[in-house]
């Protein structure tokens, strides 16, 4: 488990001082607007430097204390039922954003946005083929039917507008 | 008395046929959510936040704001029975607060095979324990709130760091890690404009996060997603015991028998669950432990506990469910959060346009009555659906993983979306989903993160307030004799764990862990 606390430790140090650094205007003499106020960067660079010594102890009692021989999974069998999810996970985020690349004069789409509903029918039917090992049909149906159960209730029912699918801007299906 | 005038005008308003629609709804919904081991009460309250905007703003006849916190508040109240069931039935702890009941819950079920009695032993301790905390919080709220309107900046800032206090000196895990949790909290809730001088900070140049960063997708990742990869991970090396559901009315009776004889036990915890609960950064989890000690602590009968002893069961109920109710406490009268569950909530007054706190009583006075009134009939709707229901939530458990595991992520994504239509908001949440996951396998406390990242923007105010009355001089905290007594309890707080470390290397052992978070 040591590495892992001291690699955690260390990525927490980091973000600390990078937020210190982007703070450091904290000591400039007009940091405040008001007599006796310590600016907007004050709290911030100490919330950053509390942080950073923090997890510096961390990282030392990681190294000076007797830690356990185990990794920080259980095996690889844990990994890969928390990897089965994570990277499904991510993917699914990425289809309902679509992948965009923008410049100054143009944006290149490299993924079009599958939106909400679509994106939901793949990652729901995904989970059902690869995990549930159900028949196609019953895919087939979990697929549909929780996109359309959904759409009935928040943006029929709530009135909340779910991102839409590029084959909603092309006017070829209704989300 | 004012108090049972204003207590009858808030059961009028709880009791109005849409809040107490909402409140069943809620019910059942936060029993659901307390049996799947895959979400928590306070990722089930974030998940559904949202919704409650809509709620808030009257997109149902008749809704308000007050029907928004009925609904979430009772999310909360179904989660905190529900959550018993899988641990009593399946041996697999529904929510934290449960864990506590796979030492004496389950054996009773199982070894002893009464699953029925444990059940209803659960339930009716629950319940009373609930109740006790509602009058309790009935008689307290309103005196607190009325003090703390003569609160100033100071005062409040000592209360702020007092709450921070007890996150480090009494958390489960180590003060350091807390620490850290903390301050990565603070920090986070900085991000973006400055509320006094409307400056820009910690956004990199990134337009996005002028706003700074929204609680809920954070919330949402960090306990929603987060417990959904932990519980895939135990998924792939557990399995799942089995027992039969079933709850009739004779273990009820047996059940009060078994309570008429340790009523001193679960009405004593139950006083201690609330006091317990009020600490700011505590809640139910902590309490079910506190409760488990104390009722084993005054047995007669310490070699029955872990093999199915009833006070077992009885003893953490009835102080995890006061101590739930008593963390809205704090929220409401001071705004500050007791739990993780309540920085959620309180999160939803920000959103509804509420400054939760003591002008509430103020400006409010039938949301907090309404509120207050609807702890009651909450827990007794839960009381009854539990007694009714047992067996149709114990089928939820039986829902295939490769449905509900990505049902319960989808949920989340909408969740965190339609709070301001943002795909940024899904991403965080996809992210903290990750981070909480790691940093809980490396036993960083999650609720120190929560409830800095909901005060955050409060104590920097306060603060800074403050520090402009003093003309710069933090002498300024010790004018006031609350805020330097507060401040002083702040400090014996934070040095607690060392206390603890030092007795602990004389003694030649490792130091002991303290209470377990929520």
């Amino acid at each position: 488990m040591r590495p892992y606390q001291v690699a955690t430790a260390a990525v927490i140090v980091l973000i600390a001082a990078v937020a210190m650094f982007d703070s450091r205007a904290a000591f400039s003499p007009s940091a405040g607007t008001a007599p006796g106020d310590v600016g907007a960067r004050w709290y911030p660079f100490w919330a950053a430097g509390i942080m950073g010594v923090a997890s510096v102890v961390v990282a030392y009692r990681a190294l000076t204390t007797p830690q356990g021989d185990e990794g920080a999974f259980e095996g690889s069998r844990s990994l890969f039922a928390v990897l089965k999810l994570a990277v499904p996970m991510l993917t699914y985020a990425v289809l309902i954003a679509g992948i965009k690349w923008r410049t100054t004069d143009f944006t290149y789409t490299v993924l079009p946005s599958f939106g909400f509903y679509l994106s939901t029918a793949l990652y729901m039917g995904l989970f059902a083929w690869w995990l549930g090992r159900y028949k196609i049909w019953w895919v087939g149906a979990i697929a549909v039917i929780f996109p359309i159960v959904i759409f009935a209730i928040f943006e029929i029912g709530f009135r909340v507008s779910l991102p839409k699918s590029f084959l909603y801007d092309s006017g070829i299906l209704p989300f | 008395m004012e108090v049972f005038g204003d207590l009858a005008g808030g059961f009028a308003t709880a009791l109005h046929p849409i809040n107490m629609a909402m409140l069943f709804v809620a019910v059942v919904l936060g029993l659901v959510i307390g049996v799947l081991p895959g979400l928590g009460g306070t990722s089930g309250v974030a998940i559904l936040l949202p919704i409650t905007v809509f709620i808030a703003h009257g997109s149902l006849p008749g809704s308000d704001t007050t029907t928004a916190i009925i609904f979430l508040a009772g999310i909360y109240w179904g989660a905190l029975f529900g959550g018993v069931i899988t641990s009593i039935l399946f041996n697999i702890p529904g929510e934290p607060w449960a864990v506590v009941l796979l030492f004496d819950g389950f054996p009773l079920a199982k070894r002893l095979g009464k699953p029925g009695l444990a059940l209803a032993s659960s339930f009716v301790s629950s319940f009373l324990g609930a109740l006790v905390s509602t009058i309790l919080f009935t008689f307290f709220a309103l005196p607190i709130a009325l003090k703390a309107l003569e609160f100033g900046p100071a005062e409040l800032f000592a209360v702020f760091v007092l709450s921070f206090a007890t996150l480090i000196g009494l958390g489960a895990e180590a003060p350091m890690k807390s620490l850290a949790m903390l301050a990565l909290g603070l920090l986070l809730a900085a991000v973006g404009f400055d509320t006094i001088t409307g400056e820009q900070r910690l956004n990199f140049g990134q337009v996005s996060l002028l706003s700074g960063i929204s609680f809920v997708p954070v919330t949402i990742g960090l306990f929603g997603i987060g417990e959904i990869l932990a519980s895939a991970e135990e998924q792939g090396i557990g399995y799942v015991e089995n027992i039969s559901a079933k709850l009739g009315l004779t273990d009820v009776f047996q059940a009060l028998r078994e309570l008429r004889k340790r009523l001193r036990l679960v009405l004593s915890n139950a006083v201690i669950g609330f006091f317990f609960g009020v600490l700011p950064g505590h809640g139910a989890t902590a309490a079910s432990f506190l409760g488990y000690g104390l009722a084993r602590q005054y047995s007669s009968n310490k070699e029955n506990f872990g093999k199915g002893e009833i006070s077992g069961i009885m003893g953490p109920q009835s102080a995890a469910d006061s101590a739930g109710v008593a963390s809205l406490v704090p929220m409401i009268t001071l705004g500050i959060p007791g739990s993780p569950t309540s920085a959620v909530i309180m999160a939803g007054l920000f959103i509804w346009g509420l400054q939760p706190g003591p002008v509430l009583f103020i400006q409010h006075p039938d949301f907090v009555w309404g509120l207050i009134a609807s702890i009651y009939l909450g827990h007794l709707l839960t009381f009854i659906l539990c007694l009714l229901a047992v067996p149709l939530l114990a089928m939820i458990m039986r829902v295939p993983y490769a449905i509900i595991t990505p049902f319960i992520v989808v949920i989340s994504i909408i969740g965190s979306y339609s709070l301001n239509n943002s795909i940024l908001d899904v991403f965080i949440t996809v992210i903290f989903g990750l981070i909480g996951y790691w940093l809980r396998k490396m036993k960083y406390p999650l609720a120190p993160l929560v409830v800095a990242l909901v005060l955050g923007d409060s104590t920097e105010r306060e603060l800074r307030k403050a520090l402009i009355a003093g003309h710069g001089s933090p002498l300024y905290f010790f004018n006031s004799g609350l805020s330097t007594v507060l401040i002083l309890a702040a400090v014996v707080l934070v040095l607690i764990p060392l206390v603890r470390t030092i007795r602990a290397r004389r003694r030649g052992a490792a130091p002991p862990a303290a209470v377990a978070h929520p």
